[in-house]
């Protein structure tokens, strides 16, 4: 009985050790690229931090009291909600409702599918020149096709809408291709059944569709949140610098790179990003009490 | 759903394994033996500066091997390098950072070779160029690559249409103003009569503001009088010009370049580093440089001294402190800043000289365009591109929300520029107490 315990565990030893053989190339790169960085982002949060890196000085909490009483700091907090609150909402209703019609067995179902999910292969910062060329007050081609003077991405009303359009239309396709695959693990006689006793095609899709898709619904309503919180290549592109409309519509991202990039301010940018990642968390947590409540697991 | 996850927990694998994989190649590009690596942010400059180089290698038998990084990368390739990383062995410095590599010592220190070097001697260089690259000990760490000046460029055509007579060397401001406003108001403001964005610094308003005797920042490097009645002068003057030309939404989506270039506007402030872009552009038979105007502060009716400014700027070449060829990236740097790669540099119309006295032939570069109006400006006074040690932060503060955006924005209320005027001075005096 001895014997074969021994054995046995050498045995599983020795796969323990392929286990670690196989899985540490993905933990050395997380550990060198991921976890050290998001630790010296931590500690340089808390210093003054020298150039190039060298002669970083211990300031206690100084770089939290200035983010946290500076205007810009929430401002942009705000901007990135807003962004967010057009983003998550409209690229999940659109996504679902792509996702449904291109589901069903018609013609050209893997030609509209790929158009849609065009846009996640396109390089973002190309989109956003794109975009901004089209947005453009005097030559874009939205103002020449509806005959309109709008200042679409100067105008500090108008400007966080906009911005929020493209990011929509970004993830829509992403969204789309994993609301399909959710809608093939639904088992076809729901339907049946549901079209025997009499149910129409839209209350079929909120009785049936919506529920029974929740899990997948969550999942990403979950990712793009977090997404579009840490948006910035967007107004990155889009916004001018001397855009009238800049404030209304950086996000806390981009507050972080001007910062830590622009005015080399390595210590106040890795604040923000602390700030950031604090509010994802809070977010996070909220959303998975909210999972109980809302996601139907069968 | 569980396929979608494992596939993307596969890819977020995969990248991770070529991040690791990327990272390693770029940090193994260094230098061998015998090449140089050289890193400029101009791709415009790059065939012009490779010829130069390529003259040097036949005498010094080491290839020197050009590179185009753009101006965003450049700095955080170069802040990298600094940081622990490789950095090229020769490249290019600018006023809004080199005091932070110079602070740190990542530039070799070039003291010994130019005492031992025949070809060059700092006296001939510009006089601000020299100083920006000389740390407060005494020791210098690159020498002057170029300098650049600034002039007026205006469309002849769009001057023809609306019959207002052209810029001459001898227009004021308020001559600009009167006729960018004749064509602002004779087009329906279908074109404008100029136009500048608040990010047209060094280009643009600086200037006036030097016109009238104020600084945006003084010699000393401690201080400014923007907010000063000189200063407060110049801005409205400025408030003046861009309250007839194009409003400050259109020229921040529309860019004031490419708003000339597609006949949208009629004259534009721009510097030297930029003729070759208007020198290949579409309709650069109508494009005309004049000389920029000045302030008749003293209302005599003639330029006098200290009436017409040019900012001015000039790039360096710098080498690694931590080059494993120093004397190389040196003989490279004295070649080009010796009178004959100067020479050389100006000729093929790459830019004017960083040496006195060699940028005549710049002017004769461009057949069929005369761009002497940039060589003229040294005849009149010239004030260096002002910088302190953490330049952009200041400077990018004073194009923004709070500093000059307000009054661009709104440039029919006067107190707004004022009150801007009072602000930055404000932005820059906090920036310096905070370098």
């Amino acid at each position: 009985m001895k014997a074969s315990a021994k054995k046995r565990s050498a045995a599983a030893k020795n796969e323990a050790r392929w286990a670690w053989a196989f899985i540490a190339p993905t933990m050395l790169g997380l550990i060198i690229l991921n976890f050290y960085p998001v630790i010296n982002t931590v500690y340089q949060s808390f210093c003054k931090t020298g150039d190039f890196g060298r002669g970083n000085t211990f300031v206690g909490l100084a770089n939290y009291a200035a983010a946290f009483s500076a205007g810009e700091t929430w401002h942009s907090i705000w901007n990135t909600v807003k962004y967010a609150l057009i983003e998550v909402p409209f690229g999940v209703c659109i996504a679902l409702i792509l996702a449904v019609f291109l589901n069903k067995k018609l013609k050209g179902t893997s030609a509209f599918r790929t158009i849609f999910f065009l846009p996640m292969v396109c390089a973002p910062a190309a989109v956003a020149m794109v975009w901004k060329w089209l947005y453009n007050q005097q030559f874009g081609l939205l103002n020449n096709i509806f005959h309109s003077n709008v200042a679409w991405i100067s105008d500090p009303h108008i400007a966080w809408i906009s911005i929020g359009v493209i990011g929509v239309w970004s993830v829509i396709g992403y969204n789309m291709v994993l609301f399909i695959s959710g809608l093939q693990e639904i088992p076809g006689d729901y339907y049946e059944a549901a079209a025997i006793d009499g149910a129409t095609g839209i209350r079929q899709f909120f009785h049936i569709t919506v529920p029974l898709l929740s899990p997948t619904t969550f999942f990403i309503v979950q990712t793009r949140v977090i997404g579009a919180l840490t948006v910035f290549d967007l107004m990155f592109m889009v916004m001018d610098k001397t855009n009238v409309a800049l404030q209304n519509t950086q996000s806390i991202v981009y507050l972080f790179y001007t910062y830590a990039f622009t005015n080399g301010n390595k210590g106040y940018g890795a604040t923000l990003v602390v700030i950031l990642v604090l509010f994802i968390m809070l977010v996070t947590v909220i959303m998975q009490r909210a999972e109980k409540k809302l996601v139907f697991y069968n | 759903m569980k396929r979608i996850v494992v596939f993307l927990l596969a890819l977020t694998m995969l990248l991770t394994m070529a991040a690791c994989g990327s990272s390693q190649d770029s940090g193994s590009a260094g230098s061998s033996s015998g090449t140089l690596t050289v890193n400029i942010w101009d791709s415009n400059q790059q065939a012009g500066l490779q010829q130069i180089a390529d003259e040097w290698s036949k005498t010094s038998g080491i290839t020197a091997k050009i590179e185009v990084v753009d101006w965003d990368n450049y700095w955080t390739l170069l802040e990298a390098g600094a940081s622990g990383g490789t950095m090229p062995d020769v490249f290019w410095t600018h006023s809004n950072t080199v005091q932070l590599y110079m602070d740190n010592d990542v530039l070799l220190k070039l003291n010994d070779y130019i005492a031992a070097d025949d070809a060059i001697d700092l006296a001939n260089y510009y006089e601000g160029i020299v100083g920006l690259y000389t740390r407060a000990d005494g020791n210098v760490y690159a020498l002057p690559k170029d300098h650049d000046t600034i002039a007026l460029l205006y469309n002849k055509a769009i001057f023809d249409q609306y019959g207002v007579a052209y810029p001459t060397a001898d227009w004021t401001w308020e001559d600009m103003y009167e006729a960018a406003k004749a064509i602002t108001e004779g087009s329906n403001g279908d074109v404008y009569g100029m136009a500048m964005n608040t990010s047209n610094n060094q280009d643009g308003w600086y200037n006036v503001v030097y016109d009238y005797g104020a600084q945006i920042i003084n010699d000393t490097h401690d201080g400014t009088t923007i907010g000063s009645s000189q200063g407060k002068a110049a801005m409205e003057m400025v408030r003046k010009l861009i309250s007839v030309g194009a409003p400050q939404s259109v020229v921040a989506e529309t860019g004031t370049d490419s708003l000339f270039m597609s006949s949208k506007c009629a004259m534009i402030t721009q510097g030297s580093w930029m003729i070759n872009a208007f020198y290949t552009a579409e309709h650069h038979d109508d494009y005309y440089w004049s000389l920029l105007p000045y302030a008749d502060v003293n209302g005599n009716g003639k330029c006098d001294s200290g009436e017409r400014y040019s900012a001015y700027n000039g790039l360096g070449w710098a080498a690694a402190a931590s080059t494993k060829n120093p004397d190389a990236a040196y003989s490279l740097i004295s070649y080009f800043c010796s009178k004959e790669g100067q020479l050389e540099q100006s000729k093929l119309g790459v830019t004017m000289g960083g040496m006195k006295g060699v940028s005549e032939e710049f002017a004769n570069a461009f057949p069929g365009m005369d761009v002497s109006a940039f060589v003229e400006a040294e005849s009149y006074d010239l004030f260096f591109r002002p910088y302190t040690r953490k330049t952009t932060v200041w400077e990018d503060a004073l194009q923004q929300a709070g500093g000059f955006l307000d009054p661009w924005q709104n440039p029919s209320d006067a107190a707004l520029m004022e009150k801007a005027c009072d602000n930055a001075q404000a932005i820059i005096e906090n920036a310096i107490a905070n370098e």
